[in-house]
């Protein structure tokens, strides 16, 4: 694996929560952390819960400062000591899926999709068309003029993955995007992501504490440790692209990989 | 069927008011048709006109002052917690002084004219709006904020994005206590000192012993907060459409 192809670069990064006011010590949540993610890769991390996977991706995502250690993105610092001002998505380099929902619930689905657009002032009759086609990709171009609140779990996971897509970002961080939803719906989004990432290829980091998702999706899937958060293992996902979601289970080097990694977990 | 009981709870109002006319003498209430009668006799001779608009303008130019610093101040607060943290208690402080002990000292230093009016109605309504948007400021939901940082907003666009959408129902909930409340205040004013107005009507009635004077200027302002309050009302539901909340309510 040659230098050229990795993207980011997490070195020794620690971040600690300072205890509440009445009680309790500072904690890390995660710890002399480093890994690489390679240009075009899809890396799943997995690990307990409460694991500081969120804190990791926030701190990549540039809304949260490391306490210690460094993320370099392209070569370049993009967060360490004496860095403590933060760029958001890194001037749109990153985009980020988060665990919760953060549709804009006053605009409607469409809207939402656009809103990004809009933002940077990239809306124009090609970019509008490219919104509508992620749209019709996911089955929610019906649902274009209702308002979040409208819709279901599923569709608004849809929204907000679309929401991101749409302004193509190098990078995707996704944090348990599908965690919330029943398996039928969740396998269905894993299918819809898979086919989205091989048209694009983006890089993209997603995190989860679901092991089968972490192999159905993944390149590459890391363990994490309990907090505080470092790297037990690395596994290399010897299944085939396309890959069936629907039949993971069945599917050659699934079940070898997946006892490797639970025997870790517990 | 909402509409029916509202009209049959209205007819039995307007029967009780009748009956303790007769019961108690019209020189403690008024019954309904004298008030009537006098209304369209200010009507005619353009006097009710005259007062309503004179109190109009004092209410919508003190609102204008006070609601509108009301709701801005919090959103030029929220990009600096730091100073509205050191600015927090003269806020307090500031509301903690009762408006209507200030009306004399303000038509001392404003005069008996509009100025004196239109600041005092500014002071009581940038209280109820100022804290009402603060506390919607404040409430915003930080993973939103980051969400669409994230996207590529500045700061201004987090304000206008989601402070603005969050607060607006505070902003609402303000202007439906704030607005009766500028015109009670310009009422109030006119009381203390004027030469025109609702409350000078009314006081005036007062001075002449006209309890149909009085019950006539009574009537006319609460119809006007009514229509102020129905007008809000709409707004609101428009301004609102896309909270599952406001749709039952519309119903």
């Amino acid at each position: 694996m040659s230098d050229a192809t990795v993207l980011l670069e997490v070195r020794g990064l620690g971040r600690r929560f300072e205890p509440r006011a009445g009680g309790g010590q500072a904690m890390f949540a995660i710890r002399d952390l480093s890994f690489d993610v390679r240009d075009g890769e899809l890396l799943t991390i997995v690990g307990p819960s409460g694991s500081g996977k969120s804190t990791l991706l926030n701190l990549i995502a540039q809304i949260d400062a490391p306490t210690e250690g460094e993320i370099r993105f392209r070569g370049e610092a993009i967060a360490g000591p004496n860095m403590r001002a933060l760029r958001p998505g890194w001037d749109r380099q990153f985009g980020y899926v988060t665990q919760d929902d953060t549709l804009l619930p006053w605009r409607t689905l469409l809207d939402n999709v656009l809103f990004p657009l809009r933002v940077q002032g990239r809306l124009s009759a090609h970019t509008r068309e490219r919104a509508a086609d992620l749209m019709r990709a996911v089955g929610l171009e019906r649902f274009e003029r209702y308002y979040p609140h409208e819709l279901s779990g599923g569709m608004r996971k849809r929204a907000a993955l679309i929401r991101t897509l749409v302004y193509d970002p190098p990078v995707i961080l996704m944090d348990e995007p599908f965690g919330a939803l029943d398996a039928q719906t969740r396998t269905q989004l894993q299918t819809d992501l898979l086919t989205l990432w091989s048209l694009g290829r983006k890089t993209i980091v997603f995190v989860t504490h679901d092991i089968a998702e972490a192999i159905a999706l993944g390149d590459r899937a890391l363990v994490f440790t309990r907090a505080p958060a470092r790297v037990q293992s690395e596994h290399r996902i010897p299944i085939a692209r396309p890959r069936d979601v629907r039949n993971i289970y069945l599917l050659d080097g699934f079940a070898e990989t997946y006892q490797r990694i639970r025997k870790e977990l517990s | 069927m909402i509409a029916a009981a509202r009209v049959a709870l209205g007819i039995a109002a307007l029967a009780l008011w009748q009956a303790a006319h007769w019961a108690i003498g019209a020189e403690w209430i008024s019954g309904p048709a004298d008030v009537v009668r006098r209304l369209l006799e200010i009507t005619a001779s353009g006097e009710l006109a005259r007062h309503t608009l004179a109190t109009l303008t004092e209410a919508a130019f003190g609102f204008l002052l006070g609601g509108g610093a009301g709701i801005l101040l919090p959103f030029a607060l929220r990009l600096s917690p730091r100073l509205t943290a050191a600015l927090d208690p003269f806020f307090a402080a500031a509301m903690g002084v009762p408006k209507l002990a200030l009306a004399p000292l303000l038509i001392l230093w404003f005069g008996i004219g509009l100025v004196s009016k239109v600041v005092f109605v500014g002071a009581v309504v940038f209280f109820f709006l100022f804290f009402n948007v603060l506390a919607g400021v404040r409430s915003i939901d930080p993973r939103l904020a980051s969400a669409v940082r994230v996207l590529g907003a500045r700061e201004w666009t987090v304000t206008r994005e989601i402070a603005w959408h969050t607060a607006l129902p505070y902003v609402f909930a303000g202007l439906k206590v704030a607005l009766p409340r500028a015109i009670s205040a310009a009422v109030v004013g006119e009381f203390i000192a004027a030469d025109r107005g609702l409350g000078y009507y009314i006081n005036n009635a007062r001075a002449m012993a006209d309890p149909v004077g009085l019950f006539t200027g009574v009537a006319v302002v609460t119809a006007l907060v009514l229509v102020i309050d129905a007008g809000l009302e709409r707004v609101q539901a428009q301004s609102l459409a896309w909270r599952p909340l406001s749709r039952d309510v519309a119903v």
